[in-house]
């Protein structure tokens, strides 16, 4: 299923909650908060940083992969050119006093799906994460 | 989410219950900013009902920790669930914050 939202200020968590209604997401606690981190963590990316003052649109799809039992969620937006796997990612060992607050929220994404990819496409960031589900 | 904060002698106990996420983290960072003034402050966070967290929570416990610490108090997390606790693990986070 698939839904542009427009404009998306303010709108992460209506984002959020439309991919997670999804019937294609099974009634598995564990899967469901690896999930809803990741989207959340997502979300909130496109909505804080793609565009000035949150005015545009953000496409948010969740499909299924029957055969391959593979979950995606795909979200395109026309914001500043961006990718957010080119980040490094943070020194998880380092002490509290070094640890810088933020930049924790792709890092979790890639620790939490299978995958993580990003493309530049008609010129929209297109971020596409995927979740082998068991059923 | 419910934040209760109970103040007993030099100690002060908080209990979470809900979820840490984009709609209630503004809550969270205010009841941090309570926190936060402090000298030699004793914080013991009850997260039994704590049921997520996501990257803006954890931006709050770190604050939280680095004012703990720039006060000479202490801070200590307790009874995470397994799914919260592994968001603080991957993160490196429980090697900074106390959690029993």
């Amino acid at each position: 299923m698939k839904k542009r939202f427009n404009p998306i200020k303010d709108k992460s968590s209506e984002i959020i909650e439309y991919l997670m209604s999804s019937p294609d997401i099974p009634d598995d606690d564990e899967l469901q908060f690896k999930l809803r981190l990741s989207i959340e963590e997502a979300v909130e990316n496109v909505v804080s940083y793609a565009y000035d003052g949150g005015i545009g649109w953000l496409e948010a799809d969740i499909h299924f992969d029957e055969d391959a039992l593979l979950l995606s969620i795909e979200l395109r937006d026309a914001g500043m050119p961006f990718n957010p796997l080119e980040k490094e990612d943070p020194d998880v060992n380092q002490s509290a006093e070094e640890r810088e607050v933020g930049g924790l929220g792709i890092f979790l994404c890639k620790k939490m799906m299978d995958s993580i990819k990003y493309r530049y496409e008609d010129g929209n960031n297109v971020l596409t994460m995927t979740k082998k589900v068991n059923s | 989410m419910d934040i209760k904060i109970t103040k007993e002698d030099n100690k002060t106990f908080v209990a979470i219950d809900g979820r840490i996420d984009t709609t209630t983290v503004n809550q969270f960072q205010e009841a941090a900013n309570e926190l936060m003034g402090d000298e030699h402050p004793d914080i013991d966070i009850d997260c039994t009902a704590l049921s997520y967290t996501s990257s803006q929570g954890l931006r709050t416990f770190l604050m939280l920790q680095k004012s703990v610490m720039k006060h000479g108090g202490k801070l200590v997390l307790r009874n995470m669930n397994p799914q919260v606790k592994e968001v603080f693990d991957i993160t490196g986070f429980s090697n900074i914050i106390t959690i029993i």
